[in-house]
């Protein structure tokens, strides 16, 4: 009954399709040049993301790494004027920019957790089933089940088991947090988006939702953006690192921060600038 | 399942973000049209009111012939049409015309028909809009800016202030017509104004005063915080501040909000309904014995005008002419005045950048 | 500063003018009771009531010929046809001709007695006016006698018997109407018949109640003094310049103007928040900078230029749409009058549209853009991310600028001057959808119309002070509910 199974079953099929190449990677990015209005945010980034791995985006502020997240469940649609000029994004071998790819589809199985914790105005149970009320799945006995695995998962359930009805806006920063995650994993993505969670909780919260990332991994594709370079080094298997709109290094987090390939990364790592 | 997809495989088996073509997604496009009706259903209403009043009122206000506008419409008092026969012709004329048409042909009386109101023009009615905007807006920018400043440079955040500010907000949506009543009950009854261009000064003046207060409030915000700063550090006292370095820069902000106020004074009928207006005067408002009388005598207006031309006299084909006229007139000058404001303001926003 | 005041100012004088109106109305209300009026007015409620029953039967009489008209029958057969229908009307309506004599002589008797009374007050106020002015010898020769209410009124109590008697004539002819086996010559309206009998019956029944009533009434039992301000706001009619006795109840006022402004907010609130979400969440932005402007140029039109077009253009135009054929089915269709609570309802609910979308399109903006993110990061649609979370988030902010769109609707006094149709009677909710399509006559209609023709101090000059105040407070109190909501809703967004 999750939505991931019809697609696993896709990529086992893929391969008799000459069509439809098949592709480990949860996503491939060719050649991208995005824009905002006139300004040019990404130049020309490669980019392969292996499933069931974290991978971090590392770079100074307005590097680009935000707005390569969000191209990937296509967020980027709401900014007005923001276009791709050149360049191909595939999910799962799809390219989601074809004209046959509904966005709504899409982000039902690209979830995405934001800087800033974003609980809905409603209660915790109401935050956390949002995504299958809307799909129209209605059904109580379903729900509470969702609900409480959803919360186990995002090791928030022991806090709030007793106030699953009073609203999500009253919980701490590190709850709203690990609430804004319960909701994404609730309607079970393939690929969860971090758009720098932890930037503004503080460093118990913050080792609680790394826990977590850690825990999530298994069953998810996660995406990390972040400003914290030790974060990148504790949870991430994979990291890239960002400069300016370009992609500068992608490999195994402990060569990036050992033995980085490129001197841009080197002098970021070690702290000579950004 | 899997043996399902592989014997038929669907068209889009490669894609797994195709659009769902079902009841919901149709659900979903025709509510959004639905949205999409209800907004321009609006505007289609009100672009009805003003195609039907602009055409019908452009056939009185402009004349195919030079010089294209209507200039007795502009230039005249309302008078009664006469309509009669005449040796076979159909005369329409107005009163003087038509006691002139008399005495030419040296006749007592023609039997016609007449109709009030239906001839002539509508001076005396836009000299009494004019005065009346123009006094009760001084009257309004006096008062209305006087505690604006008080409010935002004086007074201390306490009780009284809150009070101060909830008797604002509620006098915004105090109705026009009370304001009528009270204008009556105070300057026409117990100051003995009687029905009085200076009793509709001051009723309409206290009505738009929470709009002026509330914009010059904004606008003296506005101000950045340094240039009060700096003018008191030089030794200024604070009324100095205000007067030379606070004020100046509001005051654009203060008259292009103002002007709202200017739209809303012209266009309320209610409030001079028992205060300023009568139905006609046969005088002009300048033609006075004494200056004094000026202010206590009351006046035509245009929006009374268009009350009493639609409402209080029977309606016929001759009146249509000036009701439509009136209407043309007294719409195309509010709306006018509320596009002047609008342009104004993008100008401010533009150009005020400290 | 100056708000306070001029609040203060307008309340006091508000209730300077207006409060005199209770003692005056009380006045009024014991003189109804001390000069008979009350008395006589049983009996004439009584004659009203057969008359309303005459009225239906003619109605029925109407309806029979139309029918037959239409069925191919000439005019002349018709009216034969109905030949003991109109027997049986003439008897009907014969019956109560003791009664209705009897109650025409006490009207004027009782109307004389009220008109001396008030003769005499004129004079009392004469005398003193003069008196103050200093002018003895003039003030005494203003000579008044006190009305003597009892002896007055002596005859008119006398006619008691007579009453009865009456009565029990009326009685008897209907009784003697009713056994009487009626066949209607078109049958489908043999069931108007039926329902005919029993209003009868039920009319009879009521007489022994008028008659004890009448037994019990007492010239000289007191008014308290409450009933002036009772019978102000729950008083159900408002007649005035009547020779008979002049009511001054708002609720027909108040029903008048909450029906049109409950038609103008069907209408705006839908419309309205439609607009504001569209421009804020759907359109192009091209689009919502030409909408924005455009409304807040419809909110510019001023109220007598729509009222006008209401007149002029829009009842005709409503009129002539109920006669379609096409909408035939709709039962209160076609509609009677041009002028009427829709259309000035119609009209309103454009000056509240631009109100409502302003204030609402505020609050939408108003919420942080990471909901919207959040929701459409789930997978939601944008008509779902509206419906569950934008609306829900904002709703504050809506129903209070719906309550401002209200306020806003009820104090507006040109457009349904104009256009309401100035019909001063509580609405005939019964009708279903006909109920819209009433003429109806509003609070502040009332104030811009009457104010301007009446004499100032008078007691109708009173009262129209004090609608005005009811009005004022009525603002005030919609005001202090959205307020009430608005702060509610900051707290709840954190």
């Amino acid at each position: 009954m999750s939505t991931s199974q019809p697609l696993s079953q896709e990529e086992e099929t893929a391969p008799a399709q000459p069509a439809a190449p098949a592709s480990p990677n949860a996503v491939d990015v060719e050649n991208l040049d995005f824009y905002y209005g006139d300004y040019h945010a990404l130049h020309g980034v490669n980019l392969q993301i292996p499933a069931h791995k974290v991978t971090a985006f590392i770079g100074p502020s307005g590097c680009g790494k935000s707005t390569l997240l969000r191209c990937f469940n296509r967020m980027n649609d709401l900014v007005p004027e923001s276009h791709i000029k050149h360049g191909s994004i595939k999910v799962h071998g799809t390219d989601i920019n074809g004209p046959n790819v509904d966005p709504i589809e899409l982000r039902k199985r690209v979830g995405m957790v934001f800087q800033k914790s974003n609980p809905f105005p409603k209660s915790i149970y109401e935050n956390v089933v949002y995504g299958l009320r809307i799909q129209g799945r209605n059904k109580r006995a379903e729900l509470d089940e969702i609900v409480e695995r959803s919360l186990r998962a995002a090791a928030l359930w022991d806090e709030v088991k007793d106030r699953l009805h009073e609203s999500g806006v009253g919980l701490s920063g590190g709850q709203q947090q690990r609430l804004c995650i319960a909701r994404a994993i609730a309607v079970e993505p393939e690929i969860i988006l971090m758009d720098e969670p932890c930037s503004a909780l503080d460093p118990i919260a913050t080792s609680k939702v790394e826990e977590l990332i850690f825990d999530l991994k298994k069953s998810y594709t996660i995406i990390i953006v972040t400003h914290n370079m030790q974060q990148a080094g504790r949870c991430s298997d994979l990291t890239a690192f960002f400069y300016l709109g370009r992609l500068i290094e992608i490999d195994r987090t402990e060569k990036i921060f050992t033995n980085p390939t490129q001197k841009q990364t080197e002098d970021y790592i070690t702290g000579r600038f950004g | 399942m899997p043996t399902d997809t592989l014997t038929s495989p669907a068209p889009d088996l490669e894609n797994p973000f195709q659009y769902r073509r079902d009841a919901a997604h149709y659900g979903e496009k025709a509510t959004l049209w639905l949205i999409r009706t209800g907004t321009y259903l609006v505007l289609l209403a009100a672009a009805c009111i003003f195609l039907q009043i602009g055409i019908k009122g452009s056939e009185t206000v402009f004349t195919t012939h030079w010089p294209f506008v209507n200039t007795a419409f502009f230039t005249e008092k309302p008078s009664t049409l006469y309509v009669f026969e005449w040796e076979g012709k159909k005369h329409e004329l107005s009163d003087s015309e038509f006691r002139a048409f008399k005495a030419e042909r040296h006749v007592e009386d023609i039997p016609a028909e007449s109709y009030a109101h239906s001839a002539g023009g509508i001076l005396p009615c836009i000299v009494g809009t004019v005065l009346l905007v123009a006094g009760s807006m001084t009257i309004a920018l006096i008062l209305g800016v006087a505690s604006a400043i008080y409010l935002s440079e004086y007074a201390r955040p306490s009780w009284r202030m809150r009070l101060i500010r909830l008797a604002i907000v509620n006098l915004a949506g105090v109705p026009s017509i009370v304001f009528g009543l009270f204008g009556a009950a105070l300057f026409v009854v117990y100051f003995k104004w009687n029905i009085s261009l200076l009793a509709g000064w001051f009723t309409l003046a206290l009505m738009v005063l929470p709009v002026v207060i509330t914009s010059s409030e904004e606008a003296l915000k506005a101000v950045p915080q340094g240039f009060r700063e700096a003018s008191l550090a030089l030794g200024a006292t604070k009324w100095q501040t205000i007067r030379t370095n606070v004020l100046p820069y509001a005051v654009p902000g203060i008259l292009t909000s103002s002007i709202l106020g200017i739209a809303r004074v012209a266009g309320e009928t209610a409030p001079i309904l028992f205060t300023a207006a009568y139905v006609v005067r046969d005088k002009y408002p300048w033609e006075v014995d004494r200056w004094v009388d000026f202010f206590f005598q009351p006046v035509q207006a245009l929006p009374y005008h268009i009350y009493v031309v639609s409402s209080k006299i029977p309606q016929n084909a001759y009146t249509e002419r000036m009701q439509y006229g009136t209407a043309f007139v007294f719409l195309a000058i509010v709306l006018l005045i509320s596009l002047g404001s609008v342009l104004l303001r993008i100008r401010l926003r533009n150009k005020l950048k400290w | 500063m100056i708000a306070i005041i001029v609040l203060g100012l307008i309340t006091f004088f508000l209730f300077r003018e207006g409060a005199e109106f209770f003692p005056q109305n009380l006045q009024n209300l014991r003189l109804y009771r001390k000069a008979g009026l009350e008395y006589v007015g049983l009996m004439r409620e009584q004659t009203a009531a057969h008359a309303t029953l005459n009225r239906s039967l003619q109605d029925l009489r109407v309806r029979q010929i139309m029918a037959m008209l239409k069925a191919g029958k000439t005019q002349e057969e018709a009216q034969a046809a109905l030949a003991e229908f109109d027997t049986y009307a003439t008897q009907f309506d014969a019956a109560v001709g003791d009664l209705r004599s009897l109650v025409s002589d006490l009207t004027d008797e009782v109307t004389a007695i009220k008109e001396k009374a008030k003769i005499h007050d004129d004079a009392l106020e004469q005398r003193e006016f003069l008196l103050k002015e200093g002018k003895k010898t003039e003030a005494d020769a203003v000579k008044t006698a006190t009305v003597d209410f009892k002896a007055e009124l002596a005859p008119v109590l006398a006619t008691f018997p007579a009453y009865t008697a009456a009565v029990a004539t009326l009685k008897q002819n209907l009784e003697v109407v009713l056994e009487k086996p009626l066949t209607l010559p078109v049958h489908e309206y043999q069931p108007r018949y039926k329902h005919f009998q029993n209003a009868v019956r039920a009319y009879l029944k009521t007489f022994p109640e008028t008659e004890e009533k009448l037994k019990n009434w007492r010239a000289d039992a007191p008014v308290p003094w409450w009933r002036s301000l009772t019978s102000f706001l729950f008083g159900t009619e408002w007649i005035t310049n009547s020779f008979w006795q002049d009511w001054y109840g708002i609720l027909p006022l108040l029903a008048g103007s909450l029906l049109v402004s409950i038609i103008a907010l069907l209408i705006a609130v839908p419309l309205g928040v439609c607009a504001a979400v569209y421009v804020s969440e759907l359109a192009q932005p091209a689009e919502a900078k030409f909408i924005k402007p455009y409304l807040e140029f419809i909110s510019a039109i001023p109220s007598v230029v729509l009222g006008f077009f209401g007149i002029a253009v829009l009842g005709e135009h409503i009129r002539q749409l109920t006669q379609w054929h096409a909408l035939s089915w709709i039962s209160a269709f076609p509609i009677a009058e041009r002028l009427n609570a829709f259309t000035a309802g119609a009209l309103l609910a454009l000056m509240a549209i631009p109100t409502i979308f302003s204030l609402s399109e505020d609050a939408l903006n108003s919420i942080p853009r990471h909901f919207k993110e959040a929701s459409y990061a789930l997978g939601a649609t944008r008509l779902q991310t509206i419906l569950r979370v934008l609306v829900p988030a904002s709703l504050s902010g809506i129903v209070s600028a719906v309550l401002l769109g209200f306020g806003r609707v009820i104090g507006e006094t040109m457009v349904v001057l104009l256009c309401a149709g100035n019909r001063i009677a509580i609405p005939d909710f019964t009708e279903g959808i006909g109920t819209v399509f009433q003429p109806v006559h509003t609070m502040t209609g009332i104030v811009a119309q009457e104010l301007g023709e009446v004499a100032n101090g008078t007691l109708h000059y009173r009262a129209l002070f004090m609608v005005g105040l009811f009005l004022f407070f009525l603002a005030l109190f919609i005001n202090w509910l959205a307020q009430t909501v608005v702060r509610k809703y900051k707290i709840s967004i954190g």
